[in-house]
C-alpha cells in the first residue's frame, strides 16, 4: 500500500511531537492502514527499549562525591573570580541586572546620555558670569555688522549738529550693546567686547535708514589703545555687512583725548550717565 | 515567575529569579541553591557527551563558573535550565575539541547506570541489560552528531522539543526533523541487532 506518511512523520506521532491537526490526520489514516500501524508499533517498541535502558534512573558516575568536588572547586574559584573580570564586565554586571534584555538596558543608557548632554548644554548656556561679546570678527580686524543692533540700548541722540562736509543738519543715534551697557551701569567701566554704534541720519529724512553707520569695539587684544573703529558706510549710502578696522590715527586719538570715559563721549550720553548714577 | 518576596526567606525556598538577584547582590548561599538544583542534570549531560568522569567534572565546574560570571545576562522571564544546558553543550564541545575527543553520546567505558540494581535481581538479567545498553550506545554513536545530540536531549534526557531548540539555539522544526530521523535510524538499528525479534 502506498502511504503519503513518511516513517519520520510516524516517529513524531508516536511521541506526541506532531501539531494537533497533523496528528488527527495520522489517526484517521491509521484506522485504514495496516502497514503504518505496524511501523508505529515498531517505533513505539524501540523508543520504549531506548528509554528503559538509557534513561538515567541512577548514575553512579556522577554521584555525591562527584558533585561535592564540583561545588568545592566552583566556590574556591568564585572567591577570586571577580578580580579577574575586565572593567567592561564589571560595569555590565553593575548596570544590567533588572533589565529584561540588553536592548532595554542600552536604550535606557542612550536616553540617559541624551538627557545629560541636553542638561549640560543648558547649564553651560545659563552659566552666570559668562558673557559673549556682541562683536563678531572675521579674522583679526574685520567686524561683521551686528544683527538687530537697533534693539540695543540707545544711550544718546544728537540733533542739529552739522555735517562738516555737506553742511546738512544731521541726527545721530548712539547704540551700545546690552552687556556693555549693564556692565558700565554696574561698574562704571566698559568691559572687553563692548560695541557702540553711531547711526547718522540726515535731518530731512531722519526717519529712514541712516546713510552712515560707524562702530567702535573695545578689544585690547586686537587694537592699540584698546579700541577699534569701523565704518560700515558703503558707496551711495549703502550699509555694508562687514568693515575692516580704520587706521589707528583715524578716530582713536580724538576719542582718547576728548572722550570722558575710556574713549567714549559719555558726556554726550545722558542715558549712560543716569544709569551709572542710579546703580 | 515570582519576584523577590517581601520577607526574607531561606534561599532554598526561593524561585530562580529571586535566587539570581540575591546572587548578584553577593549572596553566595543563593548561588549554591542554584547549583544544587541543576548540578545533577549538568553533570549527567556532560558525562553523556564526554564519556569520562574527569572530563565531565571539569565541564560541570566550567559551566557553573560561567553561569556565575554571566548570571546578569540571564533573561529572568525564561527558564534557566535551557541556558545551563546550552552552556553545557558548548563547554563539552570545547573540551572535546581541545582533547581531540569525538563528541560521543555514550562512552564504551561508561559504567552501568543501574549498577545498584544488580544486587537485588537476577545477575544474568543484569548482564543482558548491560549488553543491550552497549548495543544501544553503538547505535547512537553511529548517528550523525546533530541527530545524536537531539535524540539524547529529547528522548533520553526528557527535554521538550521547545527546550531542545533553546539549548541548541535552533528551531523546533529543525529539532523535530533531527529527532524523527534519529528515531527511525534507531528503530532500524535495533531491529538489526535483535534479529527482527522486536
Amino acid at each position: 500500500m502506498n502511504c503519503n506518511f513518511s516513517r519520520e512523520t510516524l516517529a513524531l506521532f508516536i511521541e506526541d511531537d506532531l501539531p494537533g491537526s497533523q496528528a488527527e490526520t495520522v489517526i484517521r489514516h491509521l484506522d485504514d492502514c495496516l502497514h503504518c500501524r505496524q511501523i508505529c508499533r515498531e517505533l513505539q517498541s524501540s523508543q520504549a527499549f531506548i528509554k528503559s535502558r538509557l534513561r538515567p534512573a541512577v548514575c553512579s558516575s556522577t554521584g555525591a562525591e562527584f558533585l561535592d568536588g564540583v561545588r568545592e572547586s566552583v566556590f574556591t574559584q568564585i572567591r577570586n573570580e571577580p578580580d579577574r573580570w575586565s572593567w567592561f564586565l564589571r560595569m555590565e554586571r553593575a548596570l544590567l541586572p533588572g533589565f529584561r534584555s540588553h536592548r532595554y538596558a542600552f536604550a535606557t543608557l542612550a536616553l540617559l546620555a541624551l538627557i545629560s548632554a541636553s542638561l549640560l548644554g543648558q547649564i553651560q548656556r545659563a552659566a552666570p558670569g559668562v558673557q559673549q561679546s556682541a562683536a563678531v570678527f572675521e579674522g583679526k580686524d574685520v567686524l561683521r555688522l551686528p544683527e538687530r543692533y537697533k534693539e540695543w540700548v540707545v544711550v544718546g541722540t544728537t540733533d542739529g549738529l552739522t555735517d562738516s562736509q555737506s553742511h546738512d543738519q544731521t541726527s545721530h543715534r548712539i547704540y551700545v550693546d546690552p552687556t556693555g551697557y549693564h556692565e558700565f551701569a554696574k561698574t562704571g567701566a566698559f568691559p572687553e567686547g563692548t560695541v557702540m554704534l553711531l547711526e547718522r541720519v540726515r535731518a530731512e529724512n531722519k526717519r529712514e535708514s541712516a546713510p552712515a553707520l560707524e562702530a567702535s569695539v573695545k578689544d585690547s587684544s586686537r587694537f592699540k589703545g584698546g579700541w577699534g573703529f569701523f565704518d560700515f558706510t558703503g558707496k551711495g549710502g549703502e550699509i555694508d555687512s562687514k568693515a575692516r578696522a580704520l587706521p589707528d590715527g583715524a578716530c582713536r586719538p580724538c576719542h582718547e583725548l576728548r572722550g570722558q570715559t575710556d574713549h567714549v563721549f559719555t558726556q554726550f550720553y545722558p542715558v549712560l550717565r543716569s544709569a551709572r548714577v542710579e546703580s | 515567575m515570582s519576584g523577590i518576596p517581601d520577607s526574607p526567606a531561606a534561599p532554598a525556598a526561593l524561585e530562580i529569579p529571586a535566587l539570581v538577584q540575591r546572587t548578584l547582590s553577593g549572596d553566595s548561599a543563593a548561588f549554591e541553591c542554584i547549583i544544587s538544583r541543576y548540578e545533577r542534570r549538568v553533570a549527567r549531560l556532560a558525562m553523556k557527551l564526554l564519556g569520562t568522569p574527569d572530563d565531565a567534572q571539569d565541564a560541570a565546574q566550567e559551566v557553573f563558573l560561567r553561569a556565575y560570571k554571566y548570571l546578569h545576562r540571564l533573561n529572568l522571564e525564561k527558564p534557566i535550565e535551557p541556558w545551563l544546558m546550552r552552556m553545557t553543550v558548548n563547554v563539552c564541545r570545547n573540551i572535546g575539541r581541545k582533547r581531540k575527543l569525538r563528541l560521543t553520546t555514550f562512552s564504551e567505558a561508561e559504567p552501568p547506570e543501574t549498577a545498584a540494581d544488580h544486587n537485588s535481581r537476577d545477575p544474568y538479567l543484569g548482564i543482558v541489560e548491560d549488553q543491550e545498553r552497549q548495543m544501544l550506545r553503538q547505535a547512537l554513536n553511529s548517528l550523525p552528531e546533530k541527530e545524536r545530540i537531539a535524540i539524547t536531549l529529547r528522548d533520553i534526557e526528557g527535554f521538550s522539543t521547545a527546550e531542545v531548540a533553546a539549548i541548541l539555539e535552533s528551531s523546533e522544526t529543525t529539532v523535530r526533523s533531527q529527532v524523527s530521523r534519529a528515531r527511525v535510524r534507531m528503530k532500524d538499528a535495533i531491529g538489526q541487532m535483535m534479529g527482527g525479534q522486536r
